[in-house]
């Protein structure tokens, strides 16, 4: 299969023309392996576990306020245990209701399905299935990570100051925000300083990260391997970062106004507030301004939540069924348009903030036109599966219900879309169930459908199938119980800590229950996956290979064409022990006439024509 | 000594694609992040100055005409430093890098200088909100600025060291690596000049 060489003369061959000889012939110790690595599998690892890690934390803060939501009126003594003054006489108090509710959307958009998402995949499969020894640049991939860690270690220390963590909403509005001593909010104070510091440090990692993942495929692909010979999660993971680098900063100049307002008495965003009976000295300015900086990196945010999640379900869709994918040019092209389109959308987060209509009907159109490279997709997963030979493993369940979610988060998106309408629902339930099936739980799908099927890929160990299913099923029907019921909550008005005081929202008092029930079991069927996913690393079933001339075990567990499977079982520090393979043919020849598949290091035969 | 001198195609490892160094190219990217940073100040500086009930309008101080013209000494030293260096004189390299890392500080000092001006001229940091927005748009690109001179030093550190030991410069100056981080930094330093040029020019422009 491979020539024999051995792994250093690999290095010699392609690195030391770039790095000097010198620097490759260091034993590795624990802190160079498993701490400041710059291998992009182990990287890719730290990031996977930080963002279980997160994903844990996120929800768990999702059933403390699902607690308060189902029942009002109840107390839970063993609260107060865990969280002392915070839920005091076993009740959830109001400040620490919403400090929950900020922190887990900080928490699952930008901590676990961002970094955790973006960082896992793209540290993983960018230099696997393009044909490259690591990242443009190792270094400033291990950098990247540590400033998500550093950025992980501030938001966690704001749980545990006396003021309590951010407490504003995750969009961190302005003038709530825009004040140190509100005289309302004590989340506004140091754990907001916090909120900001954390997240500028999460910026500058997610920035290194994406900078390097684009130079990445842009140029260290292996021979052959043309753009249009890229598999789709190569296409997905490329413009995620592109997104990211440009809106990104958008991000970082609005909480930079935003410190200065709070440190320095700046008034960017604020202007005459009262507070006390007292009149400020802040004039001039306008918290409309935050919400523009903050939405034109808010909402293409969440097609850099979503785009990586695409690209994983696409391919493994098309392996899973054994059929190419659907429509390869077609899905490229939607991400290009979706990219394009998710710059000049923002402000349809911000119809009631007396926008211009005229200007409202623009954003209308706009974000209606994001239907058709969304209905293109989805049209092409349809027609992946279509008449296919489908392996329902866990890795295809997933990637289906992704589909699925996908589908329904989408429909709602319609109708949001409409500035007339969305004056109607805004900030209702309505809106929080759009917003997380299409991309909380569709992403999330995403992810599981990428984790059990490139953990073999990962650990050279299969995780546990029938758990898989287990925590597929418990998932797929929880998430709708949660979430589809709140589409019919007519008007309740969203990050409410008690509706005891509007009549018209009893009758929602059962449902509101049922979801909160719902929710606690999600939360714990995610745990199978968490006990499945560490238990497999020590314990998993061993992906079995053949041994190679060069000593070496390959494996292509699911049969699939990529050349991320073309590597040794073992995970080596420059992924192949010879020569990089060069590519022939694009990474869909599946069902074929003769054959079951090709993978793309095989040469086309003499009059074979390309597919495409 | 031309003989001694990296071949170009030495530092390049598999670019065929786009036949730039993938780390150079991965710089250029961060330029385009960055220059996404200061269009979003700059248009929040536009939005503000639409809003013509609050905006009070002043010229700015002069001192950030002589900040200016010594940013962009910092570019043509730079420019001449890595000539030299990409020519082997290793001598006119060192001092050009190292006055090159001086006008940066030079400059900072006149920003700093700028800052107190529009203090006396009663605009301080609380002021007005046009006024505001001098403070946080120089102090952004201050602190770019500020990034920049760290690095240099941890180069110019390199250069100095390397004096005494001929063989250490010579294997230090034909490190393809070495190379590489010195255009990068050269590049580097040519954007964030080019920046404050446009922020400059922008805020004569708006302030009048």
């Amino acid at each position: 299969m491979q020539t024999a060489h051995t792994v250093e003369h690999a290095h010699t061959a392609d690195h030391s023309h770039v790095h000097g000889h010198d620097e490759h012939h260091h034993e590795e110790t624990f802190l160079t392996k498993y701490i400041f690595s710059q291998d992009h599998k182990m990287i890719s690892k730290q990031f996977l576990v930080t963002g279980i890690f997160w994903g844990i934390v996120g929800g768990l803060l999702s059933v403390l306020f699902r607690l308060q939501l189902g029942w009002p009126n109840e107390t839970f003594p063993f609260l107060e245990t865990f969280l002392g003054k915070w839920a005091e006489g076993g009740k959830i108090t109001n400040e620490f209701y919403y400090a929950l509710v900020t922190m887990h959307g900080t928490i699952l958009v930008f901590f676990v399905l961002t970094g955790g998402l973006s960082g896992t995949f793209a540290n993983l499969l960018i230099p696997y299935q393009i044909g490259a020894r690591d990242m443009a640049s190792p270094f400033m991939n291990m950098l990247s990570y540590w400033f998500f860690f550093s950025a992980s270690v501030v938001m966690l220390f704001s749980f545990f100051i006396q003021t309590g963590p951010a407490s504003g909403g995750w969009t961190a509005y302005p003038p709530l925000n825009g004040l140190r001593d509100t005289g309302v909010n004590l989340g506004s104070g140091l754990g907001f300083d916090l909120w900001i510091l954390g997240m500028s440090l999460f910026i500058v990692s997610s920035l290194l990260g994406g900078l390097n993942y684009v130079a990445t495929v842009l140029n260290q692909r292996t021979k052959g391997m043309s753009m249009w010979k890229l598999p789709l999660t190569m296409w997905a993971l490329m413009f995620t970062a592109v997104i990211g680098i440009l809106s990104f900063p958008a991000l970082l100049a609005g909480c930079l106004l935003l410190e200065f307002d709070r440190l320095l008495d700046t008034s960017f965003y604020l202007n005459n507030i009262v507070i006390n009976g007292q009149l400020l000295g802040y004039k001039g300015g306008s918290p409309i301004l935050f919400q523009h900086l903050f939405w034109f990196l808010g909402h293409p945010e969440v097609y850099i939540i979503i785009l990586p999640a695409m690209g994983l379900v696409s391919e493994v869709l098309s392996i899973h069924s054994r059929k190419p994918i659907f429509g390869y040019k077609a899905m490229v092209l939607s991400i290009v348009a979706i990219l394009v389109l998710s710059f000049i959308v923002w402000a349809h987060h911000m119809f009631v903030t007396g926008l211009n209509p005229n200007l409202g009907a623009i954003f209308t159109l706009f974000t209606l036109l994001i239907a058709i490279p969304s209905a293109i997709k989805v049209f092409n997963w349809i027609g992946t599966l279509w008449k296919g030979n489908i392996r329902l493993s866990s890795a295809a369940l997933f990637a289906i219900g992704f589909v699925s979610m996908f589908i329904t988060g989408g429909l709602t998106g319609i109708i949001l879309g409409n500035s007339a309408i969305d004056i109607q629902l805004h900030d209702t339930m309505f809106v929080v169930a759009h917003f997380h099936i299409v991309m909380g739980v569709a992403a999330f799908f995403g992810m599981f459908a990428g984790v059990y099927h490139w953990f073999p890929r990962l650990y050279g160990r299969f995780m546990n199938e029938t758990l898989g299913q287990i925590h597929f099923y418990i998932t797929l029907i929880g998430a709708y119980a949660i979430f589809f019921p709140m589409h019919f909550m007519t008007g309740l008005p969203r990050r409410y800590y008690t509706y005891a005081n509007f009549e018209s929202f009893n009758n929602f008092n059962h449902l509101a229950a049922f979801i909160s029930v719902a929710a606690i079991i999600v939360f714990l069927g995610q745990l199978i996956f968490v006990v499945n996913f560490f238990y497999s690393i020590f314990n998993g079933r061993k992906v079995k290979g053949e041994k190679a001339a060069d000593g070496y075990e390959y494996a292509n567990p699911w049969g699939a064409t990529t050349i991320e499977w073309s590597a040794p079982v073992d995970r080596l520090h420059g992924n192949w022990p010879g020569e990089i393979p060069t590519v022939h043919r694009w990474p869909y020849d599946y069902a074929l006439k003769d054959r079951e598949f090709i993978p793309q290091t095989e040469p086309l035969k003499p009059g074979e024509v390309e597919n495409h | 000594m031309d003989a001694l001198l990296p071949d170009k195609k030495f530092l390049k490892e598999r670019t065929e694609y786009t036949g730039i160094h993938p780390q150079k190219f991965a710089l250029w990217l961060g330029m385009a992040s960055m220059a996404m940073f200061f269009a979003a100040l700059t248009s929040a500086l536009l939005v503000k100055k639409g809003d013509f009930r609050v905006w009070e309008s002043f010229s700015l101080p002069t001192v950030f005409a002589f900040s200016t013209a010594a940013v962009v000494s910092v570019s043509v030293l730079m420019y001449l430093s890595l000539r030299s260096y990409r020519n082997a004189q290793f001598n006119t390299f060192r001092w050009l890098l190292l006055a090159s890392f001086v006008m940066g500080l030079v400059f900072l000092v006149l920003q700093y200088m700028g800052w107190q001006k529009l203090n006396e001229m009663g605009l301080p940091i609380t002021g007005n909100i046009s006024g505001q927005f001098v403070y946080v748009v120089s102090a952004a690109h201050g602190l770019h600025i500020v990034a920049g001179l760290v690095v240099t030093l941890i180069f110019l550190i390199q250069a100095f060291r390397s004096r005494r030991d001929p063989i250490f410069e010579l294997r230090n100056i034909i490190n393809p690596k070495r190379q590489l981080n010195m255009e990068m930094l050269a590049a580097f330093w040519h954007f964030i000049d080019g920046v404050w040029v446009y922020l400059y020019i922008f805020l004569l422009l708006n302030y009048q």
